[in-house]
């Protein structure tokens, strides 16, 4: 059995273990006798599942590690695998502490999102380049990962604060803020599904494009030099790259070609591309938002708020703040701390404003304002969770968005 | 707001003291029913002082939780939009007035007239850093006296207002005895309780009926003890501006050749460099099809050299002594006594070191004498046999001007030449020229036997094969170091580390107990985790004969 069918069996038990705390929470009120043992009960078998999942995701994690000859966190599709398991381990925790089955509601789905957008990435073995040969890739980035966890934990708790304390049918102006708020983050969530489902969509079905368009970089040499390189397309064209030429593209609904190319000042390697990505996504987002509306015939957060009862909301606001707790030490230590020590030993430097450090670092300020304004200005309850919530953003521009965008000495992370 | 600071149990409290420092009565809304403010026990803090001086008001200010964080949120955002262009330095000779306008247009040049294209070595970036550090200081030393004070002198029996209105609170007759046994005394009672607390690793402190069972105290010192991890830090980082603390520079390395370090007493050799690359049996299957070819080792086996004589008379060549010698990979530096060597980068680019040419008779094929010439560091004269060569003249990079003199384009000796004046046996006494190409190429283009002419005819100098010549294949580019500041950088994240998992993973508990005429009092505090202590709260009471559920603890659930 090759690893990847160990993550694949993983990530369909962290689906049924989702739908286990979903009973456990929803199926209550069809416990006549005894909702509280039903729901403990079925609390526990989820609770079961995930361990179980999160075992064979080990067995994943450790096989790839063999075939591969090094720690499989060295590309964006083995990080993300990885910090999708983290995420569970970080929910273990908290569920094992506070048993509570309404976390698990919000805290697996995003292990499932992420391990789903992992798969995205080229998932081939990469021999490890002289930069990554250390001990230190090993300890640096399994403790950022398991420091950003909590936080996806701690994001998860946010969410179901949030669900639970906005009243969705209030109209004034304050509540209608935090209606909105809520349905664009879980736009955002749904964005990122429509991303996944799509080129998966399309790489099944053999959907291909591709352009070729001049780029100049600077050599080693300092020079500039220009080449002609060749973007494949994964997702039918509607942004080519700017000045790209059509090599060859499947029709797509009539279209033989990109109706639009992407502007000159979007800078680095593929912008036409990922421009293209982003405008999919967003198009797919916000038709399955669509969709949902119309199914549902009320917002995403009045739909959703039914399955956060079983917990007090004063109960979820200090998991979520537990968890940023929790999580806040070890991610100094990982992200900040072992990276210096790393940058140190490889570059010669424990700190150069590289992009990728910035963030890190503006992570961390993020979590610091975080908790001085929850320990001394007494920020509880809804601003915590909002807070919670934005800084789970910060940690995904900072592991995805600095990659995308402004790559910087992280750049072979595989993007 | 002045009020009166004196509490009914006479205790005189500071001002600004929001629960009695001995009793904890409320001073100021003592009718009020809310949870109360227990931040650093409702204790005075420093800068709560009336009619505040100047240097008060910067005190204040630096004090201020409020002020600490608009700083950190500043510096969050400048730092985010530090990250929107590339910054200044992570180009090697542009001019950023053109450069940015240039390749990021209009954008890029605002955005480099606001100076964010050197935002981390600007001087209100700086200033931010340095404010940061401040405040740290001052936050921190403004509540930690008051707070140790309020904590090392705790009273133990509270006034009722102090024990009711904590978050977690309860009050009932002492519980009945089991199946009509008599009530437990209050002494046995509290007996019981406090035996219960110490097996939960509370230390107890008693007062007839009255109790204090507290534990994890060295929790509430975690903030200021990464606090203090912070201020070592950021002090590592500015000390870093003393000179000699510092240094940085790339180098290049050619094989063979000892290379200065400037601003050091140090020459570095670089013997040997090798790139090796992954074989297509260590690629996955996947990845081969790539057809992409991955280094996987550069090494640079590197010797250090002390200079002890002669280091800066460009007459001599230095005097070296061996004081260390390592291979440097990626990720293992090279260090000795503070001094770091990094693998940076290399080029491959043949150069000649030096060569052993054969003078012989070109009629004859007698062979003289061979000498060694380098090319870096070329002799005054030469014997060979019977003959001297004096050196005249060396051009690293033989080339000629518009008018046809003989130049050197560069100090690089890429295309040597020699020009020597030869005696011996044979020939004119005061000499005659002779010019020397080592590369055979340069030889030709050049045509030495021409230049040479009659000599030529005579005296030949050439290799006799490629053991006789010493040749750079790579020059290995080495980041040099200093930094004083490292120690002080790891011992400071480590004091940090220390003191956010004191923080973070303990908390501090503290349960305050009376009876009073056969009924219990009981308040609870906790600065992180109160479902933890509910939980514990709960469990002692059930142990002592209540029943009771923990969130029935919780006034604020019990209000609802």
């Amino acid at each position: 059995m090759s690893s990847s069918s160990f993550l694949l069996t993983a990530f369909i038990i962290y689906n049924i273990a989702f739908l286990g705390f979903v009973i456990s929470v929803a199926g209550r009120k069809f416990a006549v006798d005894d909702p509280a043992a039903y729901s403990r009960r079925w609390g526990n078998i989820s609770l079961g599942l995930t361990v179980a999942g999160f075992l064979a995701h080990v067995v994943f994690f450790f096989t790839r590690w063999a075939e591969a000859g090094h720690i499989p966190t060295s590309n964006m599709y083995e990080f993300m695998t990885f910090l999708g398991m983290m995420t569970t381990l970080a929910f273990i925790v908290l569920y094992l502490i506070y048993r509570a089955a309404v976390l698990g509601i919000f805290a697996l789905p995003i292990s499932v999102i992420i391990i789903a957008y992992a798969s995205v990435f080229p998932r081939e073995v990469q021999p490890l380049i002289p930069a990554l040969q250390s001990y230190w890739l090993k300890i640096h980035v399994t403790t950022a990962a398991l420091g950003e966890a909590f936080f996806a934990v701690g994001f998860a708790a946010g969410i179901l604060y949030l669900l639970q304390a906005v009243d969705f049918s209030a109209k004034d102006k304050a509540s209608r803020r935090e209606q909105r708020g809520v349905e664009f983050t879980l736009f955002t969530l749904l964005t990122v599904i429509s991303f996944v489902v799509a080129v998966f969509g399309f790489n099944a079905a053999g959907y291909h494009a591709s352009f070729s368009n001049e780029v100049t970089y600077v050599d080693s040499n300092k020079v500039e030099q220009t080449v002609t390189q060749t973007v494949e397309y994964v997702l039918p064209p509607i942004f080519k790259p700017h000045e790209g030429q059509l090599i060859e593209m499947k029709p797509f609904f009539g279209m033989t070609d990109a109706p639009f190319e992407a502007p000159s000042w979007m800078e680095g390697s593929n912008a036409g591309r990922k421009l293209n990505t982003v405008v999919w996504s967003l198009l797919l987002g916000t038709l399955l938002y669509a969709l949902l509306r119309l199914v549902l015939r009320k917002s995403l957060g009045a739909a959703l708020q039914p399955l956060t009862k079983g917990m007090d909301n004063e109960d979820v606001d200090e998991i979520g703040y537990r968890s940023i707790a929790i999580g806040y030490p070890i991610f100094t230590l990982g992200a900040l701390i072992f990276a210096m020590i790393w940058a140190h030993e490889a570059w010669g430097r424990f700190w150069g404003w590289d992009p990728k450090e910035v963030w890190a670092l503006i992570v961390w300020l993020f979590y610091a304002a975080y908790l001085h304004l929850r320990l001394s200005r007494g920020w509880q309850g809804k601003k915590s969770a909002w807070l919670s919530v934005i800084g789970f953003l910060i940690v995904m521009f900072t592991l995805i968005g600095v990659n995308l965008i402004i790559a910087g000495l992280h750049s072979y992370a595989g993007v | 707001m002045i009020h009166n600071t004196k509490c009914e149990c006479g205790h005189q409290n500071h001002t600004g003291t929001i629960l009695c420092e001995s009793c904890g009565k409320p001073l100021a809304d003592d009718s009020g029913t809310a949870p109360l403010e227990m931040r650093y026990d409702g204790v005075a803090r420093r800068s709560q002082k009336e009619n505040p001086g100047w240097l008060d008001r910067i005190w204040n200010f630096f004090s201020s939780v409020r002020n600490a964080i608009y700083m950190i949120v500043i510096t969050l955002i400048a730092s985010a939009l530090g990250t929107i262009y590339p910054q200044e330095n992570t180009f090697l000779n542009i001019d950023p007035s053109v450069y940015y306008k240039e390749t990021y247009g209009i954008l890029g040049h605002i955005y480099y007239l606001l100076g964010l294209s050197h935002t981390f070595e600007s001087w209100w970036f700086i200033t931010l850093l340095f404010m940061i550090g401040t405040s740290l200081v001052i936050c921190s030393l403004d509540r930690v006296l008051p707070l140790y004070r309020a904590l090392s002198k705790q009273q133990i029996r509270k006034h009722f207002h102090f024990i009711l209105r904590q978050k977690v609170s309860f009050q009932e007759a002492l519980p009945a005895g089991k199946a009509g046994a008599p009530a437990p005394s209050e002494e046995a009672w509290i007996e019981q309780a406090a035996a219960a607390l110490k097996a939960r690793r509370y230390r107890v402190h008693r007062e007839g009926t009255a109790l204090l069972a507290e534990k994890h105290r060295f929790s509430r010192w975690g903030p200021y003890v990464n606090h203090i991890g912070l201020i070592i830090f950021l002090a590592a980082v500015l000390m870093r501006n003393i000179p000699g603390w510092h240094m940085d520079q790339h180098l290049a390395f050619p094989e063979g050749q000892p290379v200065k370090i400037p601003e050091t007493n140090y020459y570095l050799k670089n013997e040997k460099f090798t790139i090796e690359f992954y074989e297509e049996s260590e690629m996955s299957e996947e990845f081969r099809d790539r057809g992409q070819q991955v280094p996987k080792r550069f090494e640079t086996k590197a010797v250090l050299y002390r200079c002890t004589a002669d280091c800066d008379d460009p007459g001599k060549p230095p005097v070296l002594e061996e004081v260390h010698r390592d291979d440097i990979i990626v990720n293992e530096p090279m260090e000795y006594n503070g001094l770091l060597a990094y693998q940076f980068d290399f080029e491959q680019n043949p150069m000649l070191l030096s060569v052993k040419p054969s003078l012989k008779d070109k009629r004859t094929g007698e062979v003289y004498g061979s000498f060694e010439l380098s090319m870096s560091r070329p002799a005054e004269s030469y014997k060979v046999g019977d003959y001297t060569l004096q050196l005249k003249a060396y051009f690293p990079e033989f080339g000629l001007d518009a008018s046809g003199t003989p130049i050197t384009l560069s100090n690089q000796p890429k295309a040597p030449a020699f020009v020597f004046s030869i005696t011996g046996p044979g020939l004119d006494p005061t000499g005659e020229p002779y010019i020397y190409f080592p590369r055979q190429i340069d030889k030709q283009t050049f045509r030495q036997d021409t230049l040479n002419g009659a000599l030529a005819e005579k005296l030949e100098l050439s290799v006799g094969s490629m053991d006789d010549v010493g040749i750079s294949e790579f020059v290995s580019y080495l980041n040099i170091r200093v930094d004083r500041a490292l120690p002080y950088i790891w011992v400071g994240s480590a004091i940090f580390m220390i003191g956010v998992i004191m923080g973070f993973y303990w908390h501090h508990r503290r349960i305050w107990l009376r009876i009073d005429d056969g009924v219990l009092s009981l308040g609870a505090h906790t600065n992180k985790n109160w479902f933890g202590l509910r939980k514990e709260v709960a469990e002692v009471l059930n142990k002592t004969g209540y029943s009771i559920e923990p969130k029935q603890l919780d006034r604020e659930g019990v209000r609802k």
